[in-house]
């Protein structure tokens, strides 16, 4: 562990392909709270859940950003989930607020696990989060994720997500931006009939910047993914997402859809967006789909004519084209609280 | 209560002219029928009158009870009791046809200064008049009109007519599609809101629907004006022998 300030030159850059459309160095200063410390994140943990300090340099991926939090996250905080676990209350994580955050957790055979995860931090803050999840064996593992940052924060958060055979990963991200920021799932399938579904919303005002990206590796059989992503952009905002499925030679039977569908609702919003297949194995059937577009004038035509004015009529369109990736979430209170949020932000807009 | 006067109106960003000082007036408690060729501008003189996009008045007025209707947003009309059945209902993808609809009634409402129905009250009397229009209740928990059939459509717009209880009803060609059932119960739920206080303007092309809501008067929308009018038995005039006397 370094006690130097971090150096700028450390953080990915718009020349880096896979960050060009999120550009951190260009977002963060000097004077970025958070920026060559460790945060101090909170855990709520499920009883028969215990979470513990660890010391360790292992990195077995060469991002920058898991570097930088290795450099600078000191301990890790790791979570052990036993052998056949499972819980109806889900461990809550926060106090993401600022610094460098390392997470592990492990999931045992046939253990299952929810995670809500509120990515919250503070005015000109910092924030790079870097977890690592592995699955066992028919392990579960549900993961919510809530961000909402204030305008002036940079936030990266990434997760580093390895499955064995007939391990079923379910991931809900919704997020309202902040300054620059980007939400990244990296799964890995080792172990083959793994199940994964990986949806996501993002709603933007003002100047905000959420990137959404995934990287999905399979180098075994049977797998399902299913992944899909709606993003609502308007004032000045910009959306990106970047999802990639790389199906290896070994990866048959590889089922997997992937969606990006993105609302435009101002001339000055920006969606960027790179869905990639990249497919070496013959017996699959993967397909991706990607739409940018407005809102349906007929439609509101029709709801202002009923009565509906027109901001309540928008708020209900868009409340509608992005609640359906929230559609599969088990946890109906949960479910209920993002659906809240989303009519909080449309109710403002 | 619904007065036309002089109205034009031109579509395609002013390059097409389709009402050409049109009037016409609907008194309170009077239904009147509108027939006449494809293309006339029938659907067009009830976005007019609705306040669509694209729709553009050039000159002429339109008030209902005394107020200028041209003025208005398109929710505003509602809420003043303006109700367009639409030839083709659209879809609204992921709202529910429950939740459309009381969001509808309690806009109006509110924009009113009435009270807002409780959940309860909306529920028992939608619930009634599914019954009554012979819906499958299952249709009013599905996003509104999505994959509905075309004679659904046409129903959905009568129920959801009933729950809003408009004081003018504009209808256009709620007919088409619907099968002579459908026709029947639709007709009977358009009568049962005939009223003194309630006007109604039909636009149709067949007599058909005329057997079941007799009109007051009838009239033929033609080269952008109403070319001719007369009574109830007007319209069987017209079906017998078309509009090529009242061609522009
Ligand atoms: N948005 C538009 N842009 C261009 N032309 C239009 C538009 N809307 C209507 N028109 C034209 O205006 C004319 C009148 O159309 P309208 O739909 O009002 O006719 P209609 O009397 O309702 O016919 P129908 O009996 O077939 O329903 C038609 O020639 C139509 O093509
Ligand atoms: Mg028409």
């Amino acid at each position: 562990m370094t006690h130097m300030p971090l150096k700028l030159e450390n953080l990915p850059t718009r020349r880096d392909e896979a960050w060009k459309w999120t550009d951190v160095r260009g977002r963060v200063s000097e004077t970025s709270a958070g920026l060559s410390v460790a945060g101090l994140p909170k855990f709520t943990l499920p009883d028969g859940i215990t979470v513990s300090e660890v010391e360790t340099d292992d990195l077995d991926t060469d991002s920058a950003m898991a570097k930088l939090a290795r450099n600078f996250g000191g301990k890790v905080w790791a979570v052990s989930v036993p052998e056949g676990f499972s819980s109806d209350t889900p461990l809550i994580i926060e106090g993401l607020n600022r610094g460098h955050i390392r997470i592990r957790i492990d999931i045992a055979k046939g253990a299952s696990l929810s995670v809500i995860e509120h990515h919250a931090g503070d005015a000109g803050g910092f924030v790079n989060v870097d977890m690592t999840v592995t699955l066992k064996a028919e392990a579960k593992f549900d993961r919510t994720i809530v961000h909402n940052d204030p305008a002036d924060c940079v936030r990266i958060a990434t997760a580093h997500i390895t499955a064995w055979n007939d391990a079923a990963v379910t991931q809900h991200a919704l997020s309202f931006g902040g300054a620059l920021s980007r939400i990244e799932t990296r799964l890995a399938g080792m172990g083959k009939h793994i199940e994964a579904t990986l949806n996501g919303a993002y709603l933007l005002d003002d100047k905000r910047h959420c990137d959404m990206t995934s990287y999905i590796d399979l180098a075994v059989p049977d797998c399902t993914i299913r992944q899909a992503v709606k993003g609502v952009v308007t004032d000045k905002s910009r959306g990106v997402f970047q999802g990639k499925f790389h199906v290896r030679r070994p990866a048959q039977h590889t089922d997997a859809e992937m969606r990006h569908d993105a609302l435009m609702l101002s001339d000055t919003s920006e969606i960027r967006s790179k869905p990639e297949l990249e497919i070496y194995a013959d017996d699959v059937a993967c397909a991706h789909g990607n739409t940018i577009g407005q809102l349906d004038e007929s439609a509101l035509f029709y709801m202002r004519q009923r009565g509906i004015p027109l901001a309540e009529a928008r708020a209900l369109l868009t409340e509608a084209f992005v609640a359906d990736v929230f559609d599969d979430l088990d946890d109906e209170d949960l479910r209920e609280s993002l659906l809240g949020k989303i009519r909080e932000w449309l109710k403002e807009g | 209560m619904l007065k036309i006067n002089n109205l034009s109106a031109t579509v395609d960003d002013g390059n097409k002219t389709i009402l050409e000082a049109l009037s016409l007036e609907v008194p309170a408690g009077e239904v009147h029928a509108i027939m006449g060729p494809n293309g006339a501008g029938k659907s067009t003189l009830s976005y007019v009158l609705t306040g669509r996009d694209g729709y553009d008045v050039t000159s002429g007025d339109v008030t209902l009870d005394g107020d200028d209707l041209l003025e208005m947003d398109p929710e505003e009309r509602a809420a003043k009791g303006m109700f367009l059945s639409f030839q083709y209902p659209l879809e609204i993808p992921g709202v529910p046809t429950m939740t459309f609809l009381k969001t509808a009634l309690n806009a109006q409402r509110r924009a009113r200064g009435e009270e807002e129905m409780a959940a309860p009250e909306f529920l028992k009397k939608a619930r009634a008049l599914a019954k009554e229009l012979k819906m499958k209740p299952e249709m009013l928990k599905r996003p509104l009109n999505v994959g509905f059939s075309g004679g659904e459509k046409k129903r959905m717009e009568i129920f959801q007519m009933m729950m809003l209880e408009p004081r003018f009803i504009l209808m256009d060609e709620t007919d088409s599609g619907l099968d002579v059932d459908a026709l029947r119960i639709v007709a009977d739920g358009v009568n049962k809101l005939r009223s003194p206080d309630r006007g109604m303007l039909i636009i149709t092309h067949y007599q058909r629907l005329l057997d079941y809501i007799v009109p007051d008067r009838v009239h033929v929308l033609s080269g952008g004006k109403i070319a001719a009018s007369g009574d109830a038995d007007f319209a069987k005039k017209l079906e017998a022998e078309g509009y090529d006397a009242y061609a522009a």
